[in-house]
């Protein structure tokens, strides 16, 4: 998961590696005086890339500018992500170069990247000038700093000992934290042969999370900016919301059928909530995710339908038909037509538990396409009902 | 070796005396696999269906297995590949979701210095259908076929295995190589051996976003001239960029790992991609294979 750049800033700090002073604004300024005289850079906090194109970045002249800056920043919406903080940054100087550490999956090891030419433009830059540098390492220390050392060779006499005293707190930081990418793009040169990490591409594994602390702490107190891995590290599931105006909350299990569903339901015109892989095989006869689910989707505004699709492998269908209508005894009060596809191991008497319950209002369909429909069919019906009731 | 594998081929299963390993060793054997015994730790008085070993090492001289199956837990995946590369295994199959990235790429490492080929980690596994099942593909979507299965993901690749068999089509074999980004056997790595594989008249890619996997395999194919037909399906064009879908290796970055650029890659290599399920198992059913 991409840490957002204050985040990965505060990994960097702890690293030893110098940032320009900032703050950071989840609303408006009230009487907070900014580091230095100026001038800033505001920076939209988001998890993707390409913000600068999307006006997710503005320079901050002088202080009096800064409540328009932010109102302006604060809940704009960037390839579908809100902002919810922005990061205000003195504004640094000086020729801009790239550095990177990150797991090469293809080649099976750790890619060291380093670039005298940063900025924007540079994941398109076919090469990185003859001082450029680019290896794949094995996953090792010695290895890293050696590297780091052939690096550092390409660099002017001024810069060496500043490029590879960073490189060695990148490497450093990158395997105590175990990521998977610390990319510094722009990395500020300083006429005094110090580098300056102007922004901060961390890529953390959420594999890693049970040993890692700090991580853990990033996303507990940033829970508000990182909703979706914060129900991950809380509830140990992924539910991930893909459009909060979407009108059919997801109950599915497996990451590639979900994904696919998602996809399925946009092509036909719906709009699905959320992304949802509940791993049912972790349930052990609990309907807590369910419940769990349901709470989400009962928040969600415009979820009007909700669709379960669960293809068992090895899940008993019967188990969880049981902890299905279970789940929705306890929630007396969420009553969403709920259209259930259930096929595989157990399906007919999970049908049977469905049907002995009529008064849940369920459809049990086992065919996909069919409960998609069946889904739309709903979807109509209700918004039908509410434009009368509107009346 | 994966395509060699049959019903004859000895295996064990490491921690096969756990929950999952003593209902999968069990399930794996009636489907035809040859369990000839597993690892794992013994409460005294504990009777087992199968042979338990002190290590991979003891069972390998005991049994000659030549593949192992692990089902242990994350954190103990690093140690069972090491255990198996140590006992001279061929093929290791670990299923666990979970493992850290960096524990993966030790992983790899052993294993290729060990001569073996890893399948996984976070997979289903692998089948010969009629023949030989590591791992837990559900028998609702397994036939004996012509098609050659590959997939990152598990339920989506059941989902179109029972539509396969629905049209009366079958595999010849189907290889979960998992939703992690670093992992044993990756598409590409497939790509050769499907080619030369005989029971094998089209191939079957079901990948999704992240990762540049897919791209990968686009160049190995097109280099071999894509030699039989070859079918794609690629899920996640909706999933939200810089946050992982629910797989490790699901993550959309920039260009990096996005939809349109796997659909280019595979198309210049003669791959017929397609977005919908339907559409899939319609197009593969209609060419006689």
């Amino acid at each position: 998961m991409l840490l957002l750049e204050a985040d990965g800033k505060v990994l960097f700090r702890e690293a030893g590696i110098a940032t320009p002073r900032g703050m950071r604004f989840r609303d408006a300024p009230g009487g907070a005086v900014l580091p230095g005289v100026g001038p800033w850079i505001a920076k939209a906090q988001v998890p993707v890339g390409g913000r600068g194109k999307a006006g997710g970045v503005r320079p901050v002249a002088t202080a009096a500018e800064l409540p328009t800056i932010l109102q302006a920043l604060l809940g704009l919406r960037i390839k579908g992500c809100d902002t919810r903080e922005v990061l205000v940054e003195e504004m640094s100087g000086g020729p801009e170069h790239y550095l990177a550490l990150m797991v090469d999956a293809a080649a099976g090891g750790v890619r060291l990247i380093y670039s005298p030419h940063g900025g924007m433009d540079v994941e398109s830059q076919a090469a990185h000038g003859e001082r450029g540098f680019s290896e794949v390492l094995p996953l090792d220390a010695e290895a890293l700093e050696a590297a780091a050392g052939r690096m550092a060779d390409r660099v002017a006499g001024t810069q060496r000992a500043g490029l590879l005293d960073l490189c060695r707190r990148l490497i450093a930081l990158f395997l105590s934290r175990q990521l998977m990418l610390a990319e510094i793009n722009p990395l500020f040169a300083q006429p005094d042969g110090r580098f300056v990490a102007g922004d901060a591409k961390v890529v953390i594994d959420m594999n890693t999370l049970a040993a890692q602390p700090v991580l853990r702490g990033i996303l507990s107190d940033g829970r508000a900016l990182y909703p979706d891995a914060w129900r991950k590290l809380s509830q140990d599931f992924d539910f991930v919301e893909i459009d909060p105006a979407g009108q059919v909350g997801l109950v599915t299990t497996g990451a590639g059928l979900s994904m696919m569903l998602i996809d399925e339901l946009v092509a036909q015109g719906l709009t699905p909530n959320n992304f949802c892989d509940m791993r049912t095989g972790q349930m052990r006869g609990s309907p807590a995710r369910l419940l769990q689910i349901f709470d989400w989707l009962a928040a969600a505004r415009d979820v009007r339908v909700v669709l379960v699709n669960i293809f068992a492998g090895i899940t008993d269908l019967s188990e969880f038909a049981q902890l299905l209508v279970d789940a929705l005894r306890e929630r007396p009060g969420f009553r969403l037509p709920l259209v259930v596809r259930l096929v595989g191991n157990g399906e007919a008497v999970a049908r049977d538990i469905i049907v002995a319950h009529p008064d849940l209002g369920i459809a049990f369909e086992p065919d996909l396409e069919r409960a998609i429909a069946l889904t739309a069919e709903r979807l109509r019906t209700v918004s039908r009902k509410e434009a009368l009731d509107a009346v | 070796m994966l395509f060699e594998l049959d019903g004859r081929s000895p295996v064990i299963v490491q921690g096969i005396t756990g929950r999952m390993g003593q209902k999968h060793a069990t399930l794996m054997q009636r489907y035809g696999t040859h369990i000839v015994g597993g690892t794992g730790r013994v409460r005294s008085g504990e009777a087992h269906a199968f042979p338990v070993y002190a290590d991979c090492g003891e069972a390998v001289r005991a049994t000659g297995a030549v593949a192992s199956i692990a089902l242990v837990p994350p954190q103990n995946t690093l140690e069972a590949v090491r255990e198996a590369a140590a006992a001279g295994l061929r093929v290791v199959v670990t299923v666990a979701e979970g493992v850290p990235v960096h524990d993966a790429l030790h992983i790899r490492a052993i294993a290729r210095a060990a001569g073996l080929i890893w399948v996984g980690a976070s997979t289903p596994g692998l089948c010969i259908p009629g023949e030989i099942k590591l791992g837990f593909l559900p028998d609702v979507s397994l036939a004996p076929g012509a098609v050659g299965v590959m997939s990152k993901s598990g339920t989506l690749s059941y989902e179109v295995g029972r539509r396969l068999v629905a049209r009366g089509l079958g595999q010849s074999a189907w290889i979960g190589v998992g939703g992690d980004p670093v992992k044993g056997v990756r598409f590409a790595d497939l790509a050769a051996g499907f080619a030369a594989h005989a029971a094998t008249r089209a191939v079957l890619l079901i990948g999704e976003i992240g990762g540049d996997e897919e791209e990968e395999f686009a160049d190995v194919w097109g280099r071999l001239g894509a030699p039989k037909p070859a079918y794609a399906l690629i899920a996640g064009a909706q999933a939200k960029e810089g946050v992982t879908m629910g797989h490790a290796g699901a993550l959309v970055l920039g260009e990096r790992g996005s939809l349109g650029s796997k659909q280019k890659s595979l198309r210049r290599a003669g791959v017929q991609v397609f977005d919908t399920l339907e559409t899939l198992a319609d197009a593969i059913a209609r060419v006689p294979i």
